[in-house]
């Protein structure tokens, strides 16, 4: 499994596109959130680890959008399939490459807490906890996006219902949602929504049922891309 | 070595194979003959549990390829149809890559055998076919398969790499070292080279084996048995 993750991580090291789409994602978060610190005139993370999931909407599928799909459209799952290897082992190496990149991706946000703790008095756990929070946040995303990806030859409808499916899950627990559906379905909604759990972090909580969420979701489709790829039709 | 029994796959309502049964053992070189879409991509991919068959059996050293996939594949080496690789990698990187998944310690010896030392540090995607039916060839070598299928092995390439690639089987299935005895199932459409290199001919003709039998010993003699069986 380790040379599988090695293999696949290298991918995105020796590719412009891996290095192209973490910088954008680094970019944008910086960006996001330096715009609005001065407008809002508080010096929180909060308003980062806010903006993060709709960010990781757009990033999540794009660093996984081909780590399946991609392999069915050359066949070269043929020869993934035909190696001494498991099917949990193949998903699993897929998977902590991806967490691994979207961890770098995050990485290169640090500068933001760095540079507020010279601004003002941070409180450091509540600043750990939040990235820890991103992190769960990122592998409940990648394992849907892994598993879509391996619904399709075609990366680009991997994105796309990737994307649809994601935004489905963050709206949940938005305005959106509750001026259309009577109370107790909100309510009832906003428990399976990510950002709903996020906040839990973010607020600088370990609520053990957030944790519970996030690792049951990513379990739960990483099982689905398992079983999907035992398949043999 | 191998037992194939009754085995049959459907897509759909579409027959791929239909219910053959075959035995073979180490030493053979097995030339799989059949036209376009007569089965026999799907019964090799069978063989390997890469598709589940609809029925029937297939028992490698007693072991059942889907049930025990990943044991099973430490005994065959295989060289899927087109050849397909992963083309961003450099050729030593790809074969570092299945050699550490197949465990396979000598592995400058695997590319001396394909004679592939001068293209190591290439990409694959800057290689020549005949190239990168080495690098599939030094690929399904790793591990030190009992077993070996290759389908379509020569497909697309000059004579001169053709030539090569046939001799190479030729000396895989019986080394100089007797213990080290292969088992060797190949597909192709060039019926000269099922007689060069084959003991044995399989012709697979809408799912089903029409003939099985030793290779006939005159010129032209695969030919004739060919037309023959794929005309009835």
């Amino acid at each position: 499994m380790k040379t599988l993750f090695k293999k696949e991580l290298n991918y995105y090291l020796n590719n412009p596109i891996g290095y192209i789409i973490v910088i954008l994602f680094a970019i944008f978060a910086n960006f996001l959130f330096i715009k609005d610190i001065f407008v809002l005139g508080t010096a929180s993370m909060r308003g980062f680890f806010g903006i993060l999931p709709w960010l990781f909407l757009v990033f999540i599928p794009a660093i996984c959008m081909r780590i399946l799909a991609e392999e069915k459209r050359v066949n070269t799952i043929e020869i993934l399939l035909t190696l001494p290897i498991t099917e949990t082992q193949i998903v699993l190496a897929k998977f902590f490459a991806l967490l691994t990149l979207a961890a770098l991706g995050l990485g290169l946000t640090l500068g933001l807490p760095i540079s507020l703790s010279f601004l003002t008095r941070i409180y450091l756990p509540e600043v750990l906890i939040g990235y820890l929070g991103a992190l769960f946040l990122a592998a409940s995303f990648i394992a849907i996006c892994l598993f879509f990806s391996n619904q399709t030859k075609n990366q680009v409808v991997a994105f796309l219902i990737s994307i649809i499916v994601l935004f489905i899950f963050l709206v949940l627990s938005t305005d959106y949602f509750s001026t259309v559906l009577p109370k107790f379905i909100q309510d009832f909604l906003i428990y399976f929504s990510p950002i709903f759990h996020l906040q839990n972090f973010v607020k600088g909580l370990i609520d053990w049922r957030s944790v519970f969420y996030f690792v049951s979701l990513t379990l739960l489709f990483l099982f689905l891309t398992i079983v999907d790829l035992e398949k043999r039709k | 070595m191998m037992r194939v029994t009754s085995l049959s796959k459907f897509f759909g309502q579409k027959k791929a194979v239909d219910d053959i049964s075959f035995t073979a053992k180490e030493g053979e070189i097995i030339g799989f003959l059949g036209p376009n879409g007569a089965g026999k991509t799907t019964t090799m991919r069978l063989i390997l549990g890469y598709l589940k068959p609809t029925a029937g059996q297939v028992k490698i050293d007693n072991l059942e390829p889907i049930e025990e996939r990943v044991e099973v594949s430490k005994l065959i080496g295989y060289l899927p149809e087109n050849n397909p690789l992963y083309q961003e990698m450099k050729v030593k990187e790809y074969l570092e890559f299945i050699a550490s998944v197949k465990k396979e310690d000598d592995f400058q010896k695997i590319i001396k055998q394909v004679d592939l030392d001068d293209a190591l540090n290439q990409k694959i995607e800057e290689l020549s076919r005949g190239y990168k039916q080495r690098v599939g060839l030094a690929a399904a070598l790793m591990g030190n398969p009992k077993i070996l299928i290759l389908d379509e092995p020569t497909s697309g390439l000059d004579p001169l790499e053709q030539e090569k690639i046939r001799g190479m089987i030729k000396k895989l299935a019986n080394p100089k070292d007797k213990q080290g005895k292969k088992l060797i199932i190949f597909s192709t459409h060039i019926l000269s080279e099922v007689e060069d290199v084959a003991t044995r001919l399989i012709i697979i003709h809408k799912g089903r084996i029409v003939y099985d039998g030793g290779k006939p010993k005159e010129r032209g003699g695969v030919e004739k048995i060919f037309k023959s069986k794929i005309k009835n």
